[in-house]
């Protein structure tokens, strides 16, 4: 479908024009954090967006959809 | 290093894992492979079961600490470390001590000593090629370089990813201390404890003080060095291994971390005395790192050394 | 070259004394053996044995018993306990357990109970006449073991729900390249009338030297629907209780295209493209509409219907900055729909870290917002009963905002306490909806609160080892 192609292309385009921005190595020691990682991975998250799924219309966003249960 | 000058010395390790007991005269040794060195515990006045139960006792704790932090072990803490580098990671007590005290080396030596710098392995390759590697080459392998880049605070430690550390700088020394002092806490008769020619004694034997050859490096083991030792450490370092030889310049195998290049004109084998083996141990590092400086350096530091050409 | 032993001062041979006290330095460089002396003495006296002055040979054993290293195992459990005002209690523990493989693999399981229990709102608007329902096994609206009433005036709610679920899911990191990683997943649930199943299969590539990943994954879900009492005919008369039989089943596709990209080194950024499309049995078989005529009486019910596909879009941004002692994270989302329902969400987390590092607290807001769905109402007028379009009254569909106040404890306990090791945590979050619907209350339901508010709260322990 063009709509995935060009969200491909715009998707790749982001990623390579970051190119020039970041870090070292050695500069990641704040990003190892356990505060610093991507939301969607912790217990909490999961407990919340099973309650989120159950009382909302809308899921997932930042990992897949929570699903999988018959709440919705 | 070559035992006590006055018998004849065993000519074969024992298996690994084991510990052998042998009569050096009128004195006992125990001896063992660890470290990929000849290890011996001289006990000149214990009955043969008590010797065993010693040798056997610092052979132990000499393995535990050599699996504990063998860079070709994947049980190892170290192992441990790299495969979770850029994630932060708690250390136990003992890994903290060491790296607490890698960092205070880093510092006191300005850069010198750096437990990171393992990673120009990549680039110099000792085993008798006459290629150099390129400036690139290094150039590539520098900015992996450097204790300071490491998060390291007691106990906790984040290596970043792409750096490397390793402890073969200060294991056999730290080793032979920790052994020491659990047996000189309940043993109060002399012994010395030698792992591969870093050693240390409690107090020299009813015969009078022990007496230790320093081999010369690259040779058959005719002892090059004679020495007396009362009581303490002694630790040698040296160029032992083959060198690269380009355009009739001698490239040893001690790195300078900061150049990522062999040291020039570094001393063959220097041994230091100091009343700890990993205070021995250290100086003579730096002082091998020290190059065409090492005699004033040590002589700056006001030890006991020797250096051999 | 010629050997020569040379040594600073006398001949080759010497006794060697203990060295001497240090003397005062003269040059910088002399400091160098004291801190070294002091750095050895800090390193051996760290957890070594202390000379003892007895004289007997105490058995030896090596000093430190070396510990497996912790983090190879990775334990995360949690209870959490969710209590809607006057409503649902349910409670609710997680475990997920993660090991890390030598070759750099992950292995992740986790296990999920959750038990729900109370009351739950059936679709029928409240009325000025008391009202009997079926539960959801009931044939009829007589039989006084199998049916509900509701007063005047109050909401309807089917007193007696209860479901118990339980899910099980499993992940398998591998590591390709350096830079290139993937990972498959499969979970489980299942319920007395939902069972559940679904595998992923994800891969992230790290560009520029890993300061930006590509993350693509796809997700396809296949679900069962057993409803109890059997399936109602959509959309038909409520009192007929027709019910088809047959089990029903849904499956759904989803795919996330995503861009973490490290800005600098306080900051990072995630950008996420998600869309999912779900096909098959979209009802909920136990709601109902109340058929209310013009003077607010209502003369009947019939069951929900509701398309039998949906897909949705969503955009994700998420942004985590960082300093030493704290940091903060705001997530925005945009979500539409084919069933016309279009949502904003935003959240904002921060962590404030205390004492070193060893104690936390996570203060978090969310705010949400959601447009109804095309075929929501809150009720069917009279004479437009049986008609052959969608229709659903279910508030999840409606048009609504809620806002969620969370506050989260953290404190780690390694070296704290002997012998144990992780962290402890606890959590509090209150959250409310409310509707946004404009409802024109016909005739006498005027003045009766006929969409009242969701309120409830989370309360959560957890620990982590």
């Amino acid at each position: 479908m063009k709509i995935i192609r060009y969200l491909l292309v715009a998707t790749v385009v982001l990623a390579s024009a970051c190119s020039s921005v970041g870090v070292k190595p050695w500069q990641r020691d704040l990003l190892a954090r356990e505060d610093m990682q991507p939301s969607g991975s912790s217990i909490d998250a999961a407990i919340d967006d099973h309650l989120y799924f159950s009382k909302e219309a809308s899921s997932g966003g930042r990992s897949f959809a929570g699903g999988g249960c018959g709440c919705n | 290093m070559a035992p006590p000058a006055d018998n004849g010395s065993p000519t074969t390790l024992p298996a690994p894992g084991t510990v052998r007991l042998e009569p050096r005269g009128k004195m006992l040794a125990v001896v063992f492979a660890a470290m990929a060195s000849p290890c011996e515990v001289l006990l000149p006045t214990m009955d043969q079961l008590k010797a065993m139960e010693i040798g056997r006792f610092v052979a132990e704790e000499t393995w535990r600490i050599e699996k504990k932090f063998s860079r070709y072990r994947d049980d190892s803490v170290l192992a441990w470390i790299h495969r979770n580098r850029g994630r932060e990671l708690t250390v136990d007590a003992e890994t903290s001590a060491l790296l607490e005290f890698a960092r205070q080396c880093h510092e006191l030596s300005e850069g010198l000593f750096d437990i990171s710098s393992g990673i120009l392995r990549q680039a110099w390759r000792f085993d008798g090629s006459s290629g150099l590697p390129s400036e690139a080459t290094i150039a590539k392998l520098l900015p992996l370089i450097g204790f300071e880049k490491i998060a390291w605070r007691a106990p906790r430690l984040l290596l970043p990813e792409d750096m490397e550390i390793d402890f073969g700088g200060i294991g056999k020394e730290y080793a032979v201390d920790r052994a020491y002092e659990q047996v000189a806490a309940v043993l109060h008769e002399p012994f010395l404890i030698n792992l591969g020619g870093d050693l240390r004694a409690n107090r020299p034997p009813a015969q009078g003080a022990w007496q230790i050859g320093v081999e010369r490096p690259d040779t058959d083991r005719d002892a090059a060095l004679l020495l007396s030792l009362e009581h303490g450490a002694l630790a040698t370092s040296g160029d032992s291994h083959r060198c690269i030889v380009h355009d009739g310049k001698r490239y040893g195998h001690i790195l300078n971390p900061r150049t990522g290049w062999p040291v020039v004109d570094a001393p063959r084998s220097v041994t230091v005395a100091a009343s700890s083996c990993t205070e021995a141990g250290l100086l003579a590092t730096l002082a091998l790192l020290h190059g065409a400086t090492a005699r004033s350096f040590l002589e700056e530091q006001r030890v006991r050394f020797w250096i051999l050409e | 070259m010629k050997r020569r032993a040379t040594r600073g001062g006398a001949g080759a041979t010497q006794a060697v004394d203990s060295p001497g006290a240090p003397v005062a330095p003269r040059l910088a460089h002399s400091d160098v053996r004291l801190r070294l002396i002091a750095a050895s003495c800090a390193l051996l006296g760290a957890g070594g044995a202390r000379a003892q002055s007895g004289d007997a040979v105490a058995p030896l054993t090596p000093s430190i018993a070396t510990p497996a290293p912790s983090d190879e195992w990775q334990i995360d459990s949690a209870l959490a306990y969710y209590h809607e005002d006057g409503r649902i209690r349910a409670i609710e523990p997680v475990v997920d357990v993660a090991k890390n493989l030598a070759n750099g693999q992950v292995i992740g399981v986790n296990l999920t109970f959750d038990s729900l229990s109370g009351s739950s709102p059936n679709g029928a608007l409240p009325s000025r006449k008391a009202q009997t329902f079926a539960s959801p096994s009931g044939t009829s609206l007589t039989d006084p073991k199998k049916t509900y009433t509701t007063a005047p005036g109050q909401l309807p709610v089917d007193p007696n729900y209860s479901d118990d679920r339980l899910a099980a899911g499993a992940s398998w990191q591998i590591p390709i390249t350096r830079v290139t990683q993937t990972t498959l997943g499969g979970k489980l649930s299942y319920e007395h009338d939902f069972f559940s199943v679904s595998g992923n299969a994800a891969i992230a590539q790290d560009f520029n030297d890993k300061n930006t990943t590509l993350n693509f994954g796809l997700n396809e879900e296949y679900d069962s629907i057993r409803p109890i009492g059997g399936t109602p005919i959509a959309g038909s008369d409520y009192s007929l209780f027709e019910k088809n039989g047959g089990d029903k089943t849904k499956n759904g596709i989803s795919g996330l295209l995503g861009v973490t990209q490290v800005m600098t080194r306080n900051w990072l950024s995630i950008f996420n493209l998600a869309a999912d499309r779900f096909t098959g049995y979209l009802n909920d078989p136990y709601k109902i509409l109340s058929i209310v005529d013009g003077a607010g009486d209502t003369s009947g019910y019939q069951y929900e219907s509701r398309p039998d596909h949906r897909t949705r879009k969503s955009a994700y941004l998420e942004n985590r900055v960082g300093w030493d002692r704290a940091s903060t994270a705001l997530s925005l989302r945009y979500m539409s729909d084919d069933w016309h329902i279009h949502s904003e969400t935003a959240q904002l987390q921060g962590r404030l870290w205390f004492s070193d590092q060893d104690k936390y607290v996570e203060p978090t807001l969310r705010w949400y917002k959601q447009t109804a769905a095309y075929f929501y109402t809150p009720f069917i007028p009279a004479g437009e009963q049986g008609s052959t379009g969608y229709a659903s009254s279910d508030s999840r569909l409606g048009e609504f905002h809620a806002l969620t106040v969370g506050l989260k404890y953290g404190e780690k306990l390694a070296g704290q306490h002997p012998g144990i090791n992780g962290e402890f945590s606890a959590r509090i979050e209150y959250y409310q909806q409310i509707s946004d619907g404009h409802l024109d209350a016909p005739g006498s339901l005027q003045g009766l609160d006929l969409v009242p508010k969701l309120k409830a709260v989370l309360v959560q322990i957890g620990w982590r080892f």
